[in-house]
């Protein structure tokens, strides 16, 4: 395995703020990386050093094995992006914005430039769209076309930021089933979202960031591996303290913790007492409870200070 | 990564010296030291009297600051001296060469040939024809700094002239000769002729009125080409199209004089000799020489109010019993009417009390019923 | 790149739209000017326009001298302060430049593109004006040894003459154009506002235009960006007056230098944001 991002030390100061406050990303080959913070956490500004855009204050950043930005010529061909929402020339068709978008930059023969844009179009469900102007599409179909836009070139390394926004639940459905697609044919895919759902149904790698720290990276299946506890609901909680004493973590309603990794076990010593199990399982943290504990309150919110 | 910041500063510095080398490179041609030479004033003089028949071309600018009060009828005479004029140079000789006055959309061409002068104005599409004249209003080939310097050093005495130092005009080095008239009576302090060192050529002329630290007229070339333009270039044949018209303008000056019954002008006045020009009528007087000029010309009624009128708007006007007068830079004007006579104009390079006392030595003219 | 640029330029209907708009002007006066018969006296209004009545073929000269002072540089201020500011704001620059195009690259494309769009604009112009001139006034055919009309300096061209020099005023005016486009694309990479950009450009050409005419400035004069502006008249000048049209190149060539080593200064150390 390689790594396809991984940055050091990565800072980017706007005046006094520290927007990015030396982060280590670590990306490898076949991942689908979530990437996630809440809004102003410092997520965007983090892409775009990663493409170039913005340029670092210190910090390296290497992306598919070369050093960025220097040798953004040679690297980001082999990328695609969607960053911040889609964007085209409204007054052009979709078809005429990706024809141009890959003619801009080198790489992109014209000869196969048309087949291209057509398989990309095939791809996001855009394929029969015709020559209507881009400023006549819905939000969806725009996003669709960023999208294709991405994938024009076939990339190593899609870098995705909030790729579902504005689609409906059909459209989130099918791009997830793409970028699946896409990811069991070799392409590592960096996903920047809000969104635990997405990230948890699509991702193998998370990233989280708070206030432009990077406060954790993990595989998603070490994240929410079983605590060692079983998961017990039952209408009688009180009982279930009674027969397993000391073993009882928490008692929440209907829903007890009780010590111990095997679930037939505390499920045989439950109905041996007699007590009534309706519900029984390897207790798991979800995703939002590790972010949560991990990342503290919304950067959104802004308390006086004492 | 750091490397970043002193990129965008390295990329700005260069930016930076790229407009500061671009910035110093006018005044860098301008701070080129020019060979200053010991030539003796007098030989400078006779040099730049001696290169009237060269022929060139060029490029001048004569920038005057005299709000000359005059009629409409003068309002050209009127403009070369209180404006800027751009004027384009062929010069054959002083009897055939060109001068096109150029404006930021039109121009006005002087063609002068032997005997007949073409006055081309865009503006109006018109050719006119003068024919030679004893007595002509100055022109714009006349404040060409070659043609204004000449006319003021040829009449310079030996003991009037002083030297200068270099300095760089049109792109050649020049010797400066200062002229500071002698008379009493004059309004010029001093007159700098900058005279091309290879050529003699004056390419450089700036007058300074007493009492003034700017020049009242400033008149320079600003590119010279030593080559002689082609006769086609200064020869004129009006355009189809054209109104073409004869040139009267001196005349009216011309007709007055013969009209006015002769009077015996004094010798001298305010201390200036008087001197005779072939063809002018006797009515007309003309004292004094070089830089220090007065005449004297009886004018028609019509003309003499118009005049006065203009004169006595002027905020500086004096107007007693003598007459009307006011100067304007250097030149003063004056309007005297005696009684039973036709009015008279006084103008010259004088002072205002010079110009006063002239008036009052004029016989029959002034004082006497 | 060069070609990206050109093709996303004329497919803009903006474009058209300006272009159209710059014809009016001199379609309405040439239309006035026919049904009132009342020319300005020569060396009054624009530049020309006196000239036409007796030869329409002079027209084209008349319609550049027409949009020459103000709906020209508006059109290539525009144009030129779209030029990355617009891509900023539409978003489409952050794609451009991870597709990657390099940033010297497409700032020297977006160069070309509004070159081109000036001297197709001012070509067009002098088209229309040449097609307008020579329909509704009389003129003298190409090639004749007719006299094709009289030079400012009062000597008579043939139209061939008039016509070489009027390629030759064409090619003068879409040059003084840079200066503005060159100040233009500047502040384009300044801000993300195309509208600022453009207004920034403007903001310099009235203050260019006010001051030429005070006395007080003429140190300045000569490297004001609208100083050699008018030199095309002196194209008409019997012999040619190179001295200020050879220096309003030399200008325009400083500026267009200057604003764009400090448009690639600025723009290739940017965060793109937008």
């Amino acid at each position: 395995m390689s790594a396809v991002i991984s940055t050091r030390g990565l800072v980017k100061q706007y005046g006094r703020l520290r927007a990015v406050d030396g982060i280590d990303l670590d990306v490898q080959a076949g991942d689908v990386y979530g990437f996630l913070g809440a809004n102003g956490s410092g997520k965007t500004t983090t892409v775009r050093m990663l493409l170039g855009l913005v340029l670092p204050t210190s910090g390296e950043i290497d992306l598919l094995g070369e050093r960025m930005p220097r040798a953004g010529r040679r690297v980001l061909p082999r990328v695609g992006a969607l960053i911040e929402g889609p964007a085209h020339y409204g007054h052009l068709s979709g078809r005429e914005n990706l024809s141009l978008l890959d003619a801009a930059g080198r790489g992109g023969s014209w000869r196969t430039r048309r087949r291209r844009v057509d398989e990309a179009l095939d791809q996001v469900g855009l394929g029969g769209v015709g020559r209507r102007p881009v400023k006549a599409y819905s939000l969806g179909m725009r996003q669709r076309l960023g999208l294709a836009g991405a994938l024009l070139r076939r990339p190593e390394l899609l870098v995705l930021d909030e790729p579902t926004n504005g689609l409906d639940p059909q459209g989130i459905s099918e791009v997830r089933e793409l970028l699946l697609e896409l990811h069991r044919t070799g392409t590592t895919v960096f996903l920047s979202s809000h969104l635990l759902a997405e990230v948890e149904q699509l991702c193998s790698r998370v990233g989280v960031l708070d206030r432009g720290r990077l406060v954790l990276q993990d595989e998603l299946a070490t994240l929410t591996a079983p605590t060692g506890s079983t998961v017990v609901y039952t209408p009688t909680p009180d009982r279930v303290r009674g027969t397993l004493d000391g073993r009882v973590a928490s008692i929440d309603g209907e829903r007890v913790i009780v010590r111990g990794s095997d679930p037939a076990e505390v499920n045989a010593l439950l109905v041996g007492a007699g007590i009534p199990v309706t519900g029984l399982a390897l207790d798991r943290p979800t995703l939002e409870e590790v972010v949560l504990a991990a990342a503290g309150t919304s950067p959104d919110r802004v308390e006086a200070r004492p | 990564m750091r490397a970043r910041g002193h990129g965008a500063a390295r990329r700005w510095a260069a930016v930076g010296v790229l407009i500061a080398a671009l910035l110093a490179l006018p005044a860098v041609i301008g701070a080129l030291p020019t060979s200053d030479a010991a030539v003796p004033a007098t030989e400078l003089r006779d040099r730049a009297l001696a290169s009237e028949s060269l022929g060139f071309s060029g490029y001048a600018v004569s920038a005057g600051s005299l709000a000359l009060p005059v009629t409409d009828q003068l309002s050209s005479v009127a403009d070369l001296f209180s404006a800027r004029t751009m004027m384009r140079v062929w010069w054959r000789g002083p009897a055939d060469n060109r001068v096109d006055v150029v404006t930021p959309a039109g121009e006005t061409g002087t063609h002068r040939g032997s005997g007949t002068t073409w006055t081309w104005e865009y503006e109006t599409a018109t050719a006119t024809r003068t024919t030679a004249n004893p007595l002509e209003l100055p022109a714009p080939p006349d404040v060409l700094p070659n043609a204004l310097g000449r006319r003021f050093l040829s009449e310079a005495a030996d003991s009037e002239l002083s030297r200068l130092g270099a300095r760089r005009v049109a792109g050649r080095d020049t010797l400066g000769l200062r002229l500071t008239p002698a008379a009493a009576a004059a309004s010029v302090s001093r007159v700098d002729v900058w005279i091309d060192t290879g050529t003699g050529l004056p390419l450089q002329v700036e007058v300074v009125q007493k009492g003034a630290a700017r020049p009242a007229l400033d008149t320079r070339y600003l590119d010279l080409d030593l080559a002689v333009p082609a006769r086609e270039v200064t020869a004129f044949t009006p355009p189809p199209g054209a109104s073409v018209r004869e040139g009267r303008e001196a005349e009216v000056v011309l007709e007055a004089g013969r009209r006015v019954r002769p009077v015996e002008l004094p010798a001298e006045l305010a201390g200036l000799p008087g001197r005779r020009l072939d063809g002018v009528p006797p009515g007309i007087g003309l004292y004094g020489s070089g830089v220090t000029l007065l005449a004297v010309a009886p004018v028609p009624p019509g003309l003499a109010n118009g005049l006065r009128n203009a004169l006595s708007q002027s905020p500086d006007a004096v107007v007693d019993e003598v007459g009307t007068r006011v100067s304007a830079g250097p030149v003063a004007v004056m309007i005297v009417e005696p009684p039973g006579r036709g009015p008279y104009v006084l103008t010259g390079t004088v002072t205002l009390d010079a110009i006063a006392a002239a008036a009052a030595q004029l016989p029959d003219l002034v004082g006497r019923p | 790149m060069i070609v990206v640029e050109l093709r996303k330029m004329f497919r803009r209907p903006r474009t058209w739209a300006t272009i159209a708009v710059l014809n009016a002007l001199p379609i309405l006066v040439a239309v006035l000017l026919l049904l009132t018969d009342l020319a300005p006296r020569p060396g009054e209004g624009p530049p020309f326009l006196s000239a036409v009545l007796s030869n329409g073929a002079l027209y084209p000269l008349a319609a550049l001298a027409i949009v020459l002072p103000l709906f020209l540089p508006i059109a290539v201020a525009v144009v030129a302060g779209d030029s990355i500011a617009g891509e900023a704001q539409a978003g489409t620059l952050r794609y451009l430049l991870a597709r990657p195009v390099g940033r010297t690259r497409l700032l020297v494309a977006k160069l070309v593109a509004v070159l081109a769009f000036v001297l197709v604009t001012v070509l067009i112009v002098a088209l229309v004006g040449y097609v307008v001139g020579t329909t509704l006034f009389h003129a003298q055919p190409l090639g004749s040894t007719a006299v094709g009309g009289t030079s400012v300096s009062g000597t008579a061209l043939t139209p061939q003459d008039i016509a070489d020099r009027t390629m030759m005023a064409i090619g003068y005016v879409a040059v003084s154009m840079l200066g503005v486009a060159a100040f233009a694309l500047f502040f384009s990479t300044l801000t993300d506002s195309p509208l600022g950009a453009t207004m920034g450009a403007l903001a310099v050409l009235v203050a260019s235009s006010l001051l030429f005419t005070l006395d007080a400035a003429s140190p300045i004069a000569p490297y004001l960006p609208t100083r050699y502006w008018l030199a095309f008249v002196d194209l008409f000048r019997d012999p040619i007056q190179w001295r200020d049209l050879t220096r309003g190149l030399a200008l325009q060539g400083v500026y267009v230098g200057v604003l764009l080593a400090a448009a690639w200064a600025n723009f290739t150390t940017k965060d793109v944001t937008s």
